[in-house]
């Protein structure tokens, strides 16, 4: 395996400048970019500043989110002078957000809000996460693998660790990566309830009261080295290892002793082969929060000392906090700090501020005020988020020496399944609804099939009142499923198991009844009414977050977006993540939430009118590797081979080409190192639209004698969970636990609005 | 409790029942709102700070652990305060 992932292109845009190398150099100089906020109402706030870039005008008609975005990976691809349209299958995007589309979303909320009737469908396109990645994807033609990460904070440093490891599995060579956000409203209105922004510009590690919030996108071009050498690219510096890990302490707070803030450190550097001594520089998180600072300090000074060797800035001092696109903002800081061999400085330092961090942190190097010039060769970058979520990833000088951690070609099994459906709430139950053709749950008021869980479930899976009380249902749904998954594979969390246990969510919509409530409540009446309580369940990472908390899993966790295949794209994604890190199991969760606020949703797109019946749920497939599954005798469903995905660049909400479909079935299908004609069963995505009808009768010819099933025809379009359940189903197929022989081998097929298909083949275990 | 605190008492459990999603029945004048009663944490204090503002006008940034023990404690500081501003929002 070609392990060597390299950086050739650059693209950047924040408080302090327009391009990477403009803001790098003022960053040099300890320019602060926080001033008074110019795009968000603040005059009764207790605070009014941020990090804006007032120069960036977004173009009529356009998301700020994907316009910032696609303006970074514009800079970037022009950097590293590559053409995509040589080889655009090759070519990912992967981008990273906390808030998305939360201009649009104010914007339609605010003419929601004076008259229903006048709220767009055009502006409904521009709320979700999942439109950024196909936004840069349409701009550019990419036709590889687009998803978004949705993990708040850290979205951006995930972001790239997933494009390496894409890079390194082979699933592409060129990945756009990094990650955007834009000033809003619900971001500011959100801080400013958790008492969370400073009403002074942020001085991380020192004065700090908290964050100075900011906006921008970093894109970074990712090349495997091979393909960069072969086409005489610039190449900037290698990405070597990643650690991502779970706090499963608190949905905002950080755990105070750091503890998941350190694995997820010394995962990178174990990941790397390197050592916490090679390591010349870190790019902190440094928010400016004293609960985040202080346990990232603790937990940065157990892993590197206080002797003053490595240099630590946080760079959020100048550009501010821009949360699912910091990671990637900082990355570029990163990238240039190893091309120039300076480290960019932590801002608002005074002499005695430096005095007093000596007694605090002995000789730690904070670079304060003005960038320095030193060694480097190695770096580490992290962030953490909402949810306790915690990346570090290393950067490093090309050719630097490294050891990256092996993968392992260990086969993979569905060891356990939880599904909250409009069938029922546990793979049992489901199984018997199916098996009795009972009829799904429908809501008496909209017609949709809704799943409903309530205090039994609860009660069931042992979520107390005043844990589930705070959940959405979108979490609430969540957590039931993960935690009846993990009890049907027979695993009970403890300190052994906890830190290999991870999660990776998929969702199409998130959280947008939280989202759609917490906006109406800020336009109703102000900013500085902003609710504390609902502002946390606007991430969308917040419903794993809420699981890792009430399963206490410790390992990997990683909320993707893209569309309503993000639940066989999480499958997907888990397989790769059990191959090559520490996890022994994966929970793959789809996820995604009906109610009255989707339902409005839905019929503003036309989609309602046009024959989609929506349906709700939460699916979890606890995804084990065989050894782990081996040694403590699992029941095995179904064994996951091989996986594919094709995206056809169209106009975020269209379904794509037929072509593209049958791309990733192809691509599927060798991976799994299977035939068309074995294909026993196709588990198809057709949800009443008549366009996907089209696309998937096209593309399926292929496979005429196989078994057709469709979990949507009972179940609605319940978007990720759909595509988690149509896998689940299978798998209860393939086990026997559903009467209705599935053969051999299953395809399962999912497509999103946007045009995504995701493919992936099970087998009977 | 007199009759003005109680209405105040009522507005606060009606407050935190829609606000916070806690089942109104659960909901009495001394149940403890921290620790073992119905176990608030400090994002539900903020919540309820913010609304106290919102209702009563009452700044509660800052005041006494004591005020939060219960709703009791809670409605008495607020009509005792000069500040208190009987109005419905």
């Amino acid at each position: 395996m070609n392990d060597r992932v390299v950086i050739t292109g650059l693209g950047l845009i924040c408080a302090i400048g327009d391009n990477a190398d403009e803001c790098f150099d003022n960053a040099l100089k300890g320019t602060v970019g926080i001033r008074e906020v110019k795009s968000v109402e603040h005059s009764q706030c207790y605070t009014h500043i941020g990090a804006e870039n007032n120069n960036f005008v977004t173009p009529e008609g356009e998301d700020r989110a994907s316009s910032l975005c696609v303006k970074a990976a514009e800079e970037a691809v022009s950097d590293s002078d590559i053409d995509i349209s040589a080889d655009p299958e090759r070519v990912s995007v992967i981008v990273g957000s906390c808030v998305g589309g939360a201009v649009s979303i104010e914007k339609f909320y605010r003419d929601y809000v004076a008259d229903p009737e006048k709220a767009s469908g055009a502006d409904v396109l521009k709320m979700p996460i999942s439109a950024i990645a196909n936004n840069v994807a349409l701009r550019f033609g990419a036709q590889g693998v687009v998803d978004n990460i949705a993990n708040a904070c850290a979205a951006g440093t995930m972001s790239i660790a997933i494009a390496a490891d894409l890079i390194r599995s082979g699933k592409a060579d060129v990945v756009l990566a990094g990650g955007s956000d834009p000033m809003s409203s619900l971001a500011y209105s959100g801080f400013h309830a958790l008492h969370a922004l400073d009403n002074e510009p942020c001085r991380p590690f020192n004065k700090s009261k908290g964050i100075a919030l900011g906006e921008g996108a970093g894109i970074l071009v990712v090349e495997a080295y091979e393909h960069a050498k072969a086409r005489g690219a610039k190449i900037y510096c290698e990405v070597l290892g990643s650690g991502v890990s779970s706090d499963a302490h608190h949905i905002t707070a950080p755990h105070p002793d750091g503890e998941g803030m350190q694995a997820a450190m010394e995962r990178s550097i174990a990941n790397s082969g390197i050592s916490a001594s090679d390591v010349d520089y870190i790019n902190a998180h440094g928010t400016g929060t004293p609960l985040n600072d202080s346990s990232e300090l603790g937990a940065m000074l157990r892993v590197f000392g206080n002797e003053g060797k490595v240099s630590c800035s946080t760079t959020k001092s100048m550009i501010g906090h821009c949360l699912g696109a910091a990671g990637s903002v900082e990355a570029v800081m990163c990238v240039k700090a190893i091309e120039r061999g300076i480290v960019p400085p932590t801002a608002g330092y005074t002499d005695e501020d430096v005095a007093a961090m000596r007694e605090k942190a002995g000789d730690f190097d904070f670079v304060p005020n003005k960038g320095k010039q030193r060694k480097v060769e190695y770096v580490q970058s992290n962030n953490y988020a909402f949810g306790g979520n915690n990346a570090s990833i290393i950067y490093a000088k090309e050719g630097a020496p490294r050891k990256l951690a092996e993968a392992t070609d260990e086969k993979i099994y569905i060891t356990g399944l939880g599904i909250v459906s409009p069938l029922g709430n546990t793979a049992e139950a489901y199984a018997e609804s199916v098996n009795s053709g009972a009829k799904a749950h429908e809501c008496e008021t909209c017609g949709d099939f809704t799943s409903v869980v309530d205090r039994a479930d609860f009660d069931a899976v042992g979520m107390k009142l005043n844990f589930y009380r705070k959940l959405d249902k979108l979490s609430q749904m969540t957590c039931v499923s993960g935690k009846r998954a993990l009890a049907n594979a027979g695993i009970i969390v403890d300190e052994n198991n906890a830190k290999k246990i991870g999660i990776v969510a998929g969702t199409s919509d998130g959280p947008q009844t939280d989202i759609g409530n917490f906006q109406k409540g800020i336009i109703a009446s102000g900013t500085q009414s902003g609710s504390a309580f609902l502002f946390p369940n606007t991430v969308y990472n917040a419903a794993p977050g809420y699981l890792s908390i009430t399963a206490g899993v410790k390992g990997y966790n990683v909320t993707c977006s893209n569309g309503a295949a993000s639940g066989i794209a999480a499958a997907a994604f888990a397989t790769r993540v059990l191959r090559t890190t520490q996890n022994d199991v994966i929970l793959a969760i789809g996820a995604d939430e009906d109610s009255e606020t989707v339902h409005m949703l839905y019929e503003k797109t036309g989609a309602v009118g046009a024959g989609l019946k929506l349906g709700d749920g939460a699916v979890t497939l606890a995804l084990e590797r065989a050894s782990s599954a081996n040694a403590r005798g699992a029941k095995k469903y179904a064994e996951v081979l091989g996986s594919g995905f094709a995206h056809c660049p169209v106009e975020f909400g269209k379904y794509g080409c037929a072509d593209k479909l049958k791309e990733a079935i192809r691509l599927a299908l060798e991976k799994s190192g299977v035939k068309a004609e074995d294909i026993t069963t196709v588990m198809t995505c057709s949800n009443g639209l008549k366009s996907l009808e089209t696309v998937e009768k096209e593309a399926l010819t292929d496979f005429a004698k196989a078994k057709k099933v469709n979990v949507k025809e009972a179940c609605g379009e319940g978007r990720a969970a759909s595509s988690a359940l149509a896998v689940a189903h299978a798998a209860l197929m393939l086990s026997g636990d559903i009467n209705d022989d599935a053969g051999e081998y299953v395809l399962a097929v999912s497509a999103s609005a946007g045009g995504s298909y995701n493919a992936i083949v099970l087998k009977k275990a | 409790m007199d009759e003005r605190q109680k209405t105040v008492a009522d507005k606060i459990a009606d407050y935190l029942a829609n606000n916070l999603r806690l089942p109104r029945e659960n909901i009495d004048y001394d149940i403890p709102l921290f620790g073992d009663g119905i176990g608030l944490d400090s994002v539900d204090s903020l919540e309820i700070i913010a609304g106290m503002d919102q209702l009563f006008g009452v700044t509660l940034m800052g005041v006494n652990d004591g005020v939060f023990a219960n709703i009791r404690t809670l409605s008495g500081y607020i009509v005792d305060h000069p500040d208190f501003k009987e109005q419905d929002k």
